[in-house]
């Protein structure tokens, strides 16, 4: 009789396990399933020098570029949609203290998918003739090329391959087989290119319990898991809860008044606790 | 707000916005008045218009309002749930979407525009939020309509920013640059609708209670203007206006 891994792990040994200055990719959408009990623990752990990637960046980041934890920031777009922007990482880049690297959304879920396939490069026409363009190609992250086959301009994108992702789940098996529900956005890309892919699951089942036909993280790409039920919180997680609007509204006017607010809105909200079900009794509170 | 008040500036928005679909269309569609537009659309004229979110829905029918498309309200009835590769990269990259319908914080005269930044009085740039999948919508659809407010420091010869390519850039036209589709035909306002070809950009209709001359002057782009004359936009019906508040915007979060 064989036996399966167990890869869960608590959320603190999760956070723990990326060193300071790793290349991080966060797989939440906007205002839509961010690993917001990771990014608390991360604040916690005092982690510096992060590089991170997300394609659509969300709340997570910004709580790690409020909280000092990253230097570098690869993105396509970043927002809480209608609730308002990203405050810390807008004034981050105003600042010069966060170094800002943009692509188009296809163009950076492509590098992902080229480091998940372990391509040399990808192609695409996306960001020809855009202001995208001249700083990747000053920075050598894109040529301009033509098609070999009939001459056709486009682009030349390198694989990208994060140390690290963090998808956060509705369930998985302790083997790490994981289960999105909803729609995927950059989730599959993000997790397959990742070195070493994380995951946070609002339930754990034992190995055998989920249909594979279900599985859109295998367990084979995962590394560990962390069991944090409502651990997107304030953010929505499709079939589970919503996002919360007044604890949204509440942090988008603390970030958006300025950084000693924002950094208010930490010491409440995340230095002030030493676990995500503390902050999540406060933000009922 | 019309002249007599029975309309707000972002309900002709959204009307006017929605005529630009057609019944048929694949839209690919961006957060806010271009939601607003696009199901107005296809509750109304277009109901076989086939609407996409870049985050990963597939012809979704909501049907109460949201916050935005990281919303889950907003994939309610959706036919299927994919991925970012399977929207910007199958749908529109692979050629498969007829319309992109998305909004901008500034154009230019061959309808490229920016959602990236933009720079205030001071000299500062101020960021907004990026491309997101806008440039790879603008860059692969076959046609784009921008939905926007209108304010004349909107319009710019030069963009502080260019995020997403429209009919030209530059002097090069989008088949020299490697793009398909003929780019922007269309931005819409809450005062009128600009469309444009590859002679460049035309008042073509202006809303009721606006004159064309007023427009003209707070539209800082060269502007054509049609034989015949700027129409009125047809203002809204009883029946686009009862499904603005009772169902697509019933808070005013995107059209008051």
């Amino acid at each position: 009789m064989s036996t399966r891994p167990d890869r869960v792990v608590s959320l603190r040994e999760l956070a723990a396990g990326i060193p300071d200055g790793s290349h991080v990719a966060l797989a939440g959408f906007a205002i839509t399933r961010n690993a917001v009990a990771f990014a608390h623990e991360l604040i916690r752990a005092g982690t510096s020098g992060l590089s991170v990637t997300q394609v659509f960046s969300g709340m997570e980041t910004d709580l790690l570029v409020a909280g000092g934890a990253v230097d570098r920031l690869t993105y396509a777009s970043g927002s809480l949609d209608r609730f308002g922007l990203l405050h810390a990482v807008n004034r981050g880049v105003a600042t010069g203290r966060l170094e800002l690297i943009e692509y188009s959304g296809l163009a950076l879920a492509l590098r992902l998918h080229a480091g998940a396939l372990g391509l040399p490069f990808v192609t695409t026409r996306s960001m020809l003739g855009s202001d995208l363009l001249a700083p990747l190609v000053a920075a050598g992250q894109v040529e301009q090329i033509e098609s070999p086959f009939d001459g056709a301009p486009c682009l030349a994108l390198p694989p990208l391959r994060p140390d690290f992702s963090v998808v956060h789940v509705d369930v998985a098996d302790r083997a790490g087989n994981a289960v999105v529900d909803g729609p995927l956005w950059s989730i599959p890309e993000t997790a397959r290119a990742s070195k070493v892919a994380l995951l946070v699951a609002e339930e754990i089942v034992d190995v055998g319990e989920l249909d594979p036909s279900r599985v859109t993280i295998p367990g084979s790409l995962v590394h560990a898991v962390a069991h944090v039920p409502r651990g997107g919180h304030p953010t929505a997680v499709y079939g589970r809860y919503d996002y919360d609007a007044a604890h949204l509204r509440s942090y988008v006017a603390a970030a958006g008044t300025g950084a000693e607010e924002h950094d208010a809105y930490l010491d409440r909200f995340v230095r002030g606790v030493s676990t995500f079900d503390e902050y999540l009794a406060l933000a009922a509170a | 707000m019309s002249a007599d008040g029975r309309w707000t500036g972002g309900e002709m928005l959204a009307v006017a916005g929605s005529l630009q679909v057609h019944d048929g269309d694949v839209a690919v569609i961006g957060l806010g008045l271009p939601q607003m537009a696009a199901l107005l659309a296809q509750r109304t004229h277009a109901p076989d218009a086939r609407l996409l979110l870049e985050i990963g829905v597939f012809e979704p029918m909501p049907t109460e309002p949201s916050a935005g498309i990281a919303d889950p309200r907003m994939w309610r009835g959706a036919t299927a749930f994919g991925t970012t590769l399977e929207v910007l990269g199958v749908m529109a990259h692979g050629g498969r979407v007829s319309l992109g319908l998305l909004g901008a914080l500034q154009v230019d005269p061959w309808g490229s525009f920016n959602t990236t930044e933009v720079e205030e009085a001071d000299g500062r740039r101020r960021r907004f939020r990026g491309s997101g999948g806008g440039n790879d919508i603008s860059s692969n659809a076959g046609r784009i309509v921008i939905v926007m407010t209108h304010q004349a420091r909107k319009f710019a010869e030069t963009l502080t920013f260019l995020t997403s390519p429209g009919r030209q850039v530059g002097d090069r036209s989008r088949a020299d640059l490697g793009l398909p589709g003929e780019g922007t035909c269309a931005v819409v306002t809450d005062r009128c609708v600009i469309t444009l070809d590859d002679h460049g950009a035309t008042l073509e209709s202006v809303h009721p209670g606006e004159h064309p001359d007023a427009v003209l002057a707070d539209t800082p782009i060269p502007l054509a203007v049609p034989d015949g004359g700027t129409k009125e936009t047809p203002a809204p019906t009883a029946r686009q206006l009862a499904f603005i508040r009772n169902e697509l915007d019933p808070n005013g979060w995107y059209t008051s």
